[in-house]
């Protein structure tokens, strides 16, 4: 399989969430980094995770997927998924999808972070 | 992945705009997706209506690589983009046999991915008509095309 083209950077952000910061491209090449990415994101207390989609350059319907493996798994340990950073053109591929009934979207980590922490 | 041709025109003003190829491994849907975005350039087509274009053509090249030509480095997946009058049109070939994809094809739903009643993927047949104006799908022994149409103008794309 080739080498996925994305990196993913996992910090805190307050007592109850963790960021994932996509860099590249996010296909079913993903997979391993994503799926490594949330388990270390989900050390500890963490109720929310948050994907900054500020440096996504692509995403297919394979990213798609993904997306709905990672909620799959995010609903089963009851935790929150949030996103922001997400371009005009990926926010409508959220929308057609209805993948924004699921995932919260927000315009900034600022407001993405208070909303997970708040919940 | 083949040059583009130059452009030629047929009597009945279609116009084709580019005639190439790319092999079938992986990624290469964007190689397809950003010829396809160079050679429409200068038509009307631009900001979030392109973006769909783009998204489209990738879908489809990544269907026809996967499903088609079953990654086979050595079979390629033939584009070719054409206007006439205005509409915008870019035919995507793969060498697959059988039946070609439904066109209406199983509609995804979200909450029967979260439950578990439908695979997680699946989503690329329906991504691509969201995209467009048209997709038809045709095929015979040895081939099968996804077209996309794009209405060109103020009111053109979805």
């Amino acid at each position: 399989m080739p080498e996925a083209q994305v990196k993913m950077n996992v910090r805190g952000a307050g007592e109850k969430a963790s960021i994932i910061d996509v860099q590249g491209e996010l296909t079913a090449f993903a997979e391993g980094v994503l799926m490594d990415a949330y388990n270390q994101a989900s050390d500890g207390q963490v109720r929310a995770i948050i994907l900054n989609f500020e440096d996504l350059e692509y995403m297919n319907s394979s990213g798609i997927g993904l997306l709905v493996t990672l909620l799959i798994r995010i609903n089963r340990e009851k935790q929150q998924l949030l996103t922001y950073g997400l371009s005009d053109h990926y926010r409508s591929i959220f929308q057609i999808t209805r993948l924004d009934d699921a995932i919260a979207i927000h315009d900034s980590e600022e407001e993405a972070v208070r909303a997970a922490n708040s919940a | 992945m083949t040059d583009p041709k130059p452009a030629r025109t047929d009597a009945n003003i279609r116009r084709t705009l580019a005639d190439f190829s790319v092999p079938s491994e992986p990624g290469n849907e964007r190689l397809a997706m950003e010829t396809v975005a160079e050679t429409v350039r200068d038509l009307d087509i631009r900001g979030e209506n392109l973006e769909r274009l783009k998204t489209a053509v990738a879908e489809a090249t990544m269907n026809a690589m996967e499903h088609g030509n079953k990654y086979r480095s050595e079979v390629p997946v033939e584009i070719m983009v054409l206007v006439e009058d205005r509409d915008l049109m870019v035919r995507i070939t793969d060498s697959g046999s059988g039946p070609p994809p439904a066109q209406a094809g199983d509609v995804p739903d979200l909450e029967a991915k979260l439950e578990g009643m439908q695979t997680a993927r699946g989503w690329g047949l329906f991504l691509i008509k969201s995209m467009v104006d048209e997709m038809n799908i045709t095929g015979d022994d040895g081939h099968h095309t996804i077209e996309l149409v794009v209405h060109l103008g103020a009111e053109g794309g979805k």
